[in-house]
């Protein structure tokens, strides 16, 4: 059994908004206090393991935010880290209070509207795609339409696809691509209001920076093999060419959102003549577990990362020593897949022989199938569970990840 | 004879486990070792996973052996039973080689653990070397099968690319911890079965032919005493088949004999039936040399009393069409259940020898030679082998089993009739066998195995004797269907299926321990004096119980916890030879012999058992038991136990099963 780590009183005291084990074991080795801001369920576990822990349901920021914020205030804690999308704007509300900087909370509610979000990016001199709001369906297929004249395509041409994403929807989740007025009638009414863009062929890739001081503390670059199936980290060679100018369009970033401190994780596409396009940033760790991917090859607990820049008494000496050298401290290459089932009626799960016994796999958390019959994929959809593998070479594994997309883990 | 090393079958890869994938079990031991207890359930999957894949690795047992202390303190078995070695229940290894992957590599981490220790490689804070050497040779004896079968279909399915794993665990195990051993236990554990005279013999047979293969291997000596008895039994148990001829040779040897040789093998062969229950392939080959040649001498080959004797003299006809039909040598327990019937004096009741003339020329639905064919060796004729069945059956009552079914109503009610009622049991085997259907009646209404819906089991079944193999499925539907025709009904819903399904004489009285809506215990003092009154010889009047009885009891594990009702049938209530009240009870479950907990152990034999029933002392039994059956005319007034009396049973229940049943309400107020 691990002994419990010692606090550091001077140190500051956070609130990890959401549940997460990753997150919750990782405050847990680390020196500084935490406590769990989560929903109830949680409760009966976090008793019987002894995890400090505030029950709340995060719904809707209501007349009731002021008392959560003023009760971890009470406690003495520092700062909220939000850990899920949904849990952002409770953040920037919480730490306006606790920091008593207000700005924190307009902030947040940025990162919360993909729209505003783009258009103060764009603001900020950064490139961003055509893009426009849709209130309903009629809106999609107008702006179907017009970006198709825009590219100069005749009737009858197939169309270029657009991307349509919900506007509070975190990463893949409500994200659709738009190719027919069919596919805009799929879209479900609660779906709207949301964000259409224009569709960019290029190398898409995200970000993760850790921020302290309005500074950037380390930035990795996860490269995507395929968007919503396969990313891994460090970024193959070629990509990571660019990172002198992706790292100016990340100050460009923070400069722009006026973000002192913290975790952003944007997305970008290089188009193929190099220009860098913004996608959209989120406050918050990014889907796919890219921080397990983090830790594998460099060996830092990118929760415990967080932690520590979101901490107004972590000191800049402590940020430096905390995080390894980019890149060049990476031990190989840590990449996953997202498993979708690719038949429509499923009994069992077969790892394929060929993935399993491959070097570089390391392991799974897929489970066996609760439902024989699949659902139809609509937008970027949940995976049933990731695949890792772990190695050397990146173009190796950049091939491995996209093969995988070619077999069945569910028969 | 089975090759002792049978790699063929191992399916493993043969090569060595890489060394990249060693690494990544020893980071993933050393990332469950790190979590925090409240983190390590999500560290553990990938744990089990690349032991998973290091086991398909020739080498990959020795590799996870060498790893077992690592695992165990990294925390793989927290919060599992597995974390408690000392408590673990060699006979539940069974369910766990058997099953999905899941459970079937935790039981290998844990029996790879448990070698470490026994090897003296892992010193363990909970069990001792010898403990460990000791709980390994029961988990060898119990799976023991597992090493020669091929693997079922279930396993297959459930297994997948693992299926070869529990024989080459149980291989790797027996190599250390040496066959001697084994061998020695195994044939203690052959005998405590076999004096369970089950109707299927096919495991022990195997077992024994492992045993046989030992012999001739110089580098066991063989201790235990009986192993030769065993395996005469089977492959040589007169003076002329001694040396294990071959069916030819000894076939040419029978023409040669004269009657004094003819007597002497026909004693010889009886003897050894009657000794193990066991029957050779070489008697067949005599008792119908016998037939055509020297009949004066069939009494002694199937070992009669007066008895037999004379019930086979009164129906000669039938008894030599009966094994003109049945007896083969790849249908040699025919003779035994041949001659155990005649001894039962079944033969008189008249409709029986009609029923049989009737098996003898029924003819069998595609449906039933199907099932049967699941059963038989290649050129048995499903008839040959069905009446191999109801011949045992109808001379072992208490043989029938379940198999790995959880059919215990219907095998329980198959062991009833031939008890009690043989021709209704011959009526059910010829409508099953001949028609495909079985109707029964509930409460006026007919229920057709046909119509009715799906039964308990989920899938047929494929290990049962050859008369469960095509009445069982019926039986299952139609229990069922019964209990589906209760839906909606308060309480519990044995007592109107019970009468109803086994037979009339199934008491319509029903008392049920338990209340159906809380699964709390529901007046356990009334319960207990009524059982009391009902059965117990001291407070019924010294009546003997006259008809077997379905009941229900609660089974509990070795730890006396919980695992699940279970029906069995109460067979006669009596002294023992030291003048214990017990209970003697038929167990539908194929092997009786179970520890329940709490000291409660379970005898088969040795206490006034007759071969198949099972035995507690009254006090014990009525702790676990929570259904039971009475004449409502006949229940009396309830027992004056004594207060002392109750006060243990009360306590054995709520030291086990009844532990987080209590109700609200204390139990009854014991009596001043």
């Amino acid at each position: 059994m691990t002994a419990p780590i010692k606090k550091d009183v001077n140190k500051g005291y956070i609130a990890l908004l959401g549940w997460s084990l990753n997150a919750v074991e990782a405050a847990a080795n680390f020196d500084r206090r935490y406590i769990v801001v989560a929903p109830d369920w949680a409760e009966p576990y976090c008793t019987e393991h002894n995890i400090p822990y505030l029950p709340w349901n995060f719904e809707r920021l209501n007349d009731r935010s002021m008392e959560i914020a003023e009760k971890l205030r009470d406690l003495g804690v520092d700062a909220a880290v939000p850990l899920f999308e949904e849990t952002v704007e409770w953040a920037g509300a919480i730490n306006s209070v606790l920091m008593d900087n207000p700005r924190l909370f307009g902030q947040s509610m940025l990162m919360r509207d993909k729209s505003l979000m783009k258009r103060r990016a764009q603001l900020g001199g950064i490139r961003v795609g055509i893009f426009e709001e849709a209130h309903d369906r009629d809106d999609v297929i107008r702006f179907l339409k017009r970006v198709n004249q825009t590219l100069l395509k005749l009737d009858g041409d197939p169309n270029d696809p657009i991307h349509f994403k919900a506007f509070d929807k975190a990463g893949c989740l409500g994200h659709r691509v738009i190719r027919t007025p069919d596919d805009v009638d799929a879209i479900p009414e609660e779906e709207f209001p949301a964000l259409m863009e224009s569709h960019l062929d290029g190398w898409e890739f995200a970000v993760e920076a850790w921020i302290h001081n309005g500074k950037i503390a380390f930035l990795n670059i996860s490269e995507y093999v395929t968007l919503g199936y396969s990313v891994y980290v460090p970024a193959s060679p070629a990509l990571e060419e660019y990172r002198p100018q992706i790292r100016q369009q990340i100050e460009k970033l923070i400069r722009t959102f006026d973000i002192e401190f913290g975790f952003i994780h944007p997305e970008y596409f290089v188009t193929s003549d190099g220009e860098m396009y913004f996608g959209e940033v989120a406050y918050r760790p990014p889907g796919f577990k890219v921080f397990e991917l983090l830790e594998r090859v460099y060996g830092f607990n990118a929760y415990q990362a967080l932690i520590l820049c979101f901490d107004p008494k972590a000191t800049a000496e402590e940020v430096r020593e905390f995080f390894p050298r980019e890149v060049v401290d990476a031990k190989g290459y840590a990449g996953c897949f997202g498993v979708y089932p690719r038949r429509r009626v499923v009994s069992t799960l077969q790892i394929p022989e060929e993935t399993e016994s491959h070097a570089y796999f390391e392991s799974h958390e897929l489970t066996a199938p609760m439902e024989e019959t699949v659902t139809k994929r609509t937008a970027f959809g949940t995976h049933w569970g990731l695949v890792y593998f772990v190695g050397d070479d990146a173009d190796t594994l950049h091939k491995l990840l996209k093969h995988q997309e070619e077999l069945d883990f569910y028969l | 004879m089975t090759d002792v090393s049978n790699k063929d079958s191992n399916e493993s890869s043969a090569t060595t486990t890489p060394a990249h994938l060693i690494d990544k079990l020893d980071q993933a031991i050393a990332l469950l070792e790190a979590a925090r207890d409240f983190a390590k359930v999500g560290k553990l999957p990938r744990v089990l996973d690349t032991c998973r894949r290091v086991l398909l690795h020739q080498d990959g047992l020795s590799v996870i052996e060498a790893r077992a202390e690592a695992l165990e303190n990294a925390g793989v078995f927290l919060g599992s039973d597995w974390a408690a070695p000392q408590h673990l229940v060699a006979p539940l290894s069974r369910h766990a080689l058997t099953g999905s992957v899941d459970i079937l590599l935790i039981e290998t981490l844990s029996d790879l653990r448990l070698l470490a220790v026994a090897r003296g490689q892992y010193r363990h804070p909970l069990i001792s070397a010898e403990y460990a050497n000791q709980y390994l040779t029961q988990i060898l004896a119990i799976n023991l099968d597992l090493l020669f079968n091929p693997p079922d279909e279930a396993r297959r399915l459930h297994q997948g690319r693992l299926t070869f794993l529990p024989q080459a665990l149980l291989e790797h195990l027996a190599s250390h911890i040496g066959y001697e051993q084994i061998v020695d236990k195994l044939i203690g554990e052959i005998w405590r079965v076999l004096e369970q005279r089950p109707i299927q013999t096919g495991p022990a047979k195997q077992m024994i032919t492992r045993i046989a293969a030992c012999q001739y291997d110089p580098e066991i000596a063989l201790t235990g005493a009986g192993a030769d008895r065993l395996v005469s039994s089977l492959f040589g148990p007169t003076r002329a088949s001694r040396e294990d001829p071959g069916l030819e040779v000894y076939q040419e040897r029978l023409a040669t004999m004269d009657e004094m040789t003819l007597q002497t093998e026909a004693s010889g062969f009886a003897r050894a039936m009657h000794d193990t229950g066991l029957v050779s392939a070489y008697h067949p080959l005599l008792l119908l040399h016998l037939l055509e040649n020297q009949e004066n001498l069939l009494a002694d080959a199937l070992g009669l009393s007066s008895t037999g004797r004379d019930c086979m003299l009164c129906y000669r006809q039938l008894v030599h069409a009966l094994i003109h039909q049945a007896v083969t040598p790849q249908t040699p327990q025919s003779i035994y259940g041949l001659a155990l019937m005649l001894e039962r004096g079944i033969l008189y009741q008249s409709p029986l020898a009609p029923a049989l003339w009737r098996q003898l020329r029924l003819q069998l639905c595609p449906e039933a030679i199907n099932r049967l064919a699941l059963v038989s060796l290649p050129d048995v004729p499903a008839e040959t082998r069905l009446m191999e069945g109801v011949l045992c059956m109808l001379g072992q009552p208490l043989g029938v089993g379940q198999g790995n079914n959880p059919t215990c109503q219907s095998a329980r009610a198959l062991s009833m009739w031939s008890c009690n009622d043989p021709d209704y049991l011959l009526q059910m085997v010829a409508w099953a066998a001949r028609d495909d259907e079985i109707i029964m009646h509930f409460e006026g209404q007919p229920v057709s195995s046909r119509l009715a819906g799906a039964g308990v089991a989920l899938s047929a079944p494929i290990d049962l004797d050859p008369v469960s193999m095509v009445v069982v499925p019926h039986l299952d539907r139609i229990y069922a269907e019964m209990g589906r025709r209760c839906i909606g009904r308060v309480g519990d819903p044995h007592r109107w299926i019970n009468p109803e399904f086994h037979g009339w004489w199934t008491g319509r009285g029903f008392r049920i321990g338990v209340d159906v809506q809380t699964g709390l215990l529901f007046e356990t003092e009334t319960f207990l004096r009524h059982f009391y009154a009902s059965y117990h010889p001291f407070y019924n009047g010294n009546q003997p119980l006259i008809h077997p009885q379905p009941a229900g009891i609660a089974v509990t594990d070795s730890a006396a916890r919980f695992i699940g009702w279970h029906a069995v049938t109460i067979l006669r209530v009596g002294l023992d030879q030291e003048s214990v009240m017990r209970v003697y009870f038929y167990n539908p479950n194929n092997d009786s012999g179970q520890d329940w907990g709490n000291g409660v152990v379970v005898s088969t034999a040795g206490q006034g058992e007759r071969y198949g029933e099972a035995s507690l002392p009254f006090e014990e039994f009525a702790s676990r038991l929570y259904i039971f059956h009475y004449d409502p005319l006949e229940h009396g007034v309830l027992a004056a136990i004594s207060a002392e009396e109750l006060h243990r049973v009360m306590t054995m229940i709520q030291g086990s099963w009844g532990e987080s049943r209590l109700p609200e309400t204390p139990m009854q107020m014991l009596p001043d």
